[in-house]
């Protein structure tokens, strides 16, 4: 169903269109990723999430799938972490598995933990789990409806993880999602609370979602491809939403998406994963600049660029992704890696830390002389139009522009 | 010299829409297409950009004639197309192909690759059998799967693969011209850098014109030579690639280049951001005047009232704005 164009009301709400996204701060004070040294800096204690070689195996009657093999981050206020990849690469599995969502059979727990402020959320019992789910740590999925009940109005889903865990009364949980929905840009909060999920457009439902998952103030918000569903224009919006909140509560953020867009723009440290693993972690400057692994390399060639002038081909990583049940020898990257060596084929490489928390899973990234092969040394031609990136264009007088320029 | 192979001119599109009992019996209409004019030279690739809704889709369907427009003129290759019907519509099949966004679902899962492609060949008479799977075969490698597996099926592909299935039935009939529909948008990065390579060598080896439909604007401006952008069933701004994006005059087209966060960091934290509120209205009662005008950041009362033409602002850039921002200089 094109909900665009059965939803009458949406037409009725162009026309109020002057309303802006309450509370979204006229300028973003300061674009420069957070310094890691400062988000530690203030805590003195446990980190606010650490997963630790966290390892979620299905079994299935194919085989063992090893879908998140090996992951390792931490979190702190504040931050936030993209996560990258292929899809089936083990993203929502991993996100799934720090909620404590994964059914078990058929998932399983071959290793690692998941600690939040020091405590683990492997060993931590249902009823214990509850009390955290949708308080301390929420989720957006990519899909609304998975999360919103077609029976209930907006109105009491929103507020219902205050009843859950804040102690509200039916009436106050109501009152405060009227205001969470205005907060997240929804017009006529107050009459559209009384809606059910279907008499949403997408991007409302997307936006209902996120006042849902904000309820109860998390400490830690999981995004899992929250906008990869809706319109530029309308993930815009989304993304402005998230980090003027973000801001406001300091809450930490997990960003997953295939796009190297969303987080270049939102994130500031950056997990890069393949097959289940992951390849490489680095802050977003590191990631984008500095990419050690080939598959980074290769995620960051396949992306449309355009000089000026002519087409030039891209540069595709060959081949697709392995199964994740017969994960090849060796390097799981290693049949589609352009420099994959013998040893590749044969030993797997593990995640090294190399700069700083920059680590790499690579035989080679150590190797100054392979890490010519990055696309750092591609011709670089100054001309090069990113996509959108309108040289100095100015926002039409009256618009709503968000985001202040930062020289440096 | 120009050599145009498609022009349209005036292309209107509504679909009828039954409301329901409440809200009474009159006939409504989504107007999905409102008065599209452009021309795509031949060899040559126009993207389509826009958002979900705005009529994308429904000028591709025009022109392939899957559906009828509800009036203008479709010139293709010196004949209207646009009312073709019978033996004429059928051998104008050939000519015009299309490729759909999911290869999932337009390939018929129990047919073998062999069938899904040599299908329009079977339907056009085309060859014997035996030239037939000559030509299945020929067409595979050319879109870089292998020959061998003509008795496979569709899942036994991966994404990638499944799209260069749609693109070689759609190369089967040797059509002039293919419509691209979100060819890539249900492919990972690498894959789709694949398909965008294979379709760009196609058009260098074959000379074939493309009409690229995306909502991806990295994509559309790594293929195209020219660019369109839709809002609305309407085209707003229409120019070559690189003017489009680089001095884009429309404020709807400003926004929308402004909001596609771009993956490069330092380049991201320097952006404005032009936010549009609300969402795109209902085609069933289009805002009157320009149907930008609700939501428009610099809209003036004019902008309700007269609906702005798609006129030439500068040589081969068209916009429909009555305050067309000014050029940068
Ligand atoms: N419930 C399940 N049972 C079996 N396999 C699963 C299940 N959930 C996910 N998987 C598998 O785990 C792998 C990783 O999936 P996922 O985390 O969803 O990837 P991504 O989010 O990166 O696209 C995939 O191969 C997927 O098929
Ligand atoms: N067969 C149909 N009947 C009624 N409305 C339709 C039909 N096909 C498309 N539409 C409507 O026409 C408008 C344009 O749709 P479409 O061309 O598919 O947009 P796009 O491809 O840009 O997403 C939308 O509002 C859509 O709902
Ligand atoms: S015509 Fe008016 S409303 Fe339409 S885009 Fe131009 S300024 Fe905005
Ligand atoms: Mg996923
Ligand atoms: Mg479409």
């Amino acid at each position: 169903m094109d909900g665009k164009m059965t939803d009458r009301e949406d037409g009725g709400m162009g026309g109020r269109a002057a309303e802006t996204v309450k509370g979204a701060p006229a300028v973003r004070a300061d674009g420069a990723p957070t310094d890691p040294a400062d988000a530690a800096g203030t805590a003195g204690t446990a980190d606010l999430l650490k997963v630790e070689n966290l390892k979620m195996y299905f079994d299935t009657p194919d085989g063992l799938v090893k879908a998140v093999d090996g992951v390792s981050f931490t979190l702190n206020l504040g931050e936030t972490l993209g996560v990258v990849g292929e899809s089936g690469s083990g993203k929502s599995v991993t996100a799934m598995s720090i909620m404590g969502l994964v059914p078990m059979p058929p998932g399983k727990i071959h290793g690692g933990n998941v600690l939040f402020k020091g405590q683990s959320l492997i060993t931590i019992s249902e009823k214990d789990f509850q009390k955290i789910r949708g308080n301390n740590i929420a989720m957006i999925f990519q899909d609304p409806l998975s999360s919103l009940n077609p029976v209930y109005r907006v109105g009491k889903q929103v507020g219902e993880g205050l009843t859950i865990h804040k102690g509200y009364k039916k009436k106050q949980a109501f009152a405060r999602a009227i205001e969470l929905l205005d907060l997240v840009g929804i017009p006529n909060a107050a009459e559209r609370a009384r809606d059910y999920p279907h008499q949403f457009s997408g991007g409302m439902r997307q936006r209902a979602m996120i006042a849902m998952a904000l309820a109860c103030d998390p400490e830690i918000l999981i995004a899992d491809e929250p906008t990869t569903a809706l319109d530029v224009t309308i993930q815009a919006q989304i993304l402005e939403l998230m980090q003027s909140l973000q801001k406001r509560t300091g809450s930490a953020i997990i960003m997953i998406t295939h796009d190297l867009g969303v987080v270049a723009d939102m994130a500031d440290r950056i997990l890069v994963m393949y097959a289940g693993r992951p390849v490489e972690y680095g802050t977003t400057d590191e990631i984008f600049y500095q990419p050690l692994h080939p598959y980074t390399w290769g995620l960051m060639r396949s992306i449309p660029k355009r000089t000026a002038g002519d087409k030039e081909p891209l540069t595709p990583i060959k081949g697709n992704p392995p199964s994740l049940i017969n994960l090849p020898a060796g390097c799981a990257f290693s049949p589609r890696c352009p420099y994959a060596q013998p040893r590749c084929h044969e030993e797997g490489p593990v995640l090294v830390k190399l700069a700083g928390a920059h680590a790499s899973a690579c035989h080679f990234s150590d190797d100054p002389a392979f890490l010519e092969n990055s696309p750092l040394h591609d011709d670089e031609d100054a001309d090069t139009v990113a996509p959108g990136a309108v040289a100095g264009m100015a926002a039409p007088e009256g618009a709503d522009t968000r985001r202040g320029h930062s020289d440096g | 010299m120009a050599d145009t192979l498609l022009k349209l001119s005036h292309l209107h599109k509504d679909f009828a829409v039954n409301r329901s009992l409440l809200q009474g019996h009159r006939k409504r209409f989504v107007s999905a297409v409102s008065d599209v004019s452009f021309t795509i030279e031949r060899g040559q690739t126009m993207g389509l950009v826009g958002e979900s809704g705005s009529g994308k889709s429904t000028i591709g369907r025009c022109i392939i004639r899957l559906i009828n427009p509800t009036s203008g003129t479709i010139d293709f290759d010196g004949h209207d197309v646009a009312s073709l019907k019978g033996r004429d519509l059928f051998n104008f099949r050939r000519e015009a192909q299309i490729v759909f966004q999911d290869p999932q679902a337009s390939l018929n899962p129990r047919m073998t690759i062999g069938e899904v492609v040599s299908e329009p060949l079977v339907i056009h008479r085309t060859g014997t059998k035996a030239e037939r799977i000559a030509a299945v075969k020929g067409l595979l490698e050319t879109v870089g799967l292998n020959p061998e597996h003509i008795n496979r099926y569709p899942h036994e592909f991966s994404g990638g693969q499944r799209q260069r299935i749609g693109i070689a039935r759609a190369l089967a009939l040797k059509p002039k011209l293919i419509v691209c529909d979100e060819p890539v948008s249900a492919l990972d990065v690498s894959i789709q850098a694949q398909v965008l390579n294979l379709l760009d060598s196609l058009q260098a080896e074959l000379g074939l014109t493309y009409l690229f439909i995306a909502h991806d604007l990295g994509v559309v401006q790594h293929i195209s030579d020219t660019v369109a952008v839709m809002y609305l069933g309407t085209i707003v701004e229409t120019a070559p690639v690189n003017l489009l994006y680089s001095a884009p005059r429309h404020p709807y087209t400003q926004s929308l280049l402004s909001a596609i966060p771009v993956p490069d960091p330092k380049v991201q934290r320097t952006r404005s951001r032009i936010i549009l509120r609300g969402e795109v209205p209902s085609p069933i009662d289009p805002p009157s005047g320009c149907r930008f005008s609700t939501r428009c950041p610099v809209a003036q009362a004019r902008c309700s009232q007269e609906r702005p033409d798609l006129h030439e602002i500068e040589p081969g850039h068209f916009c429909a704005c009555h305050f067309p921002s000014p050029t940068t200089p």
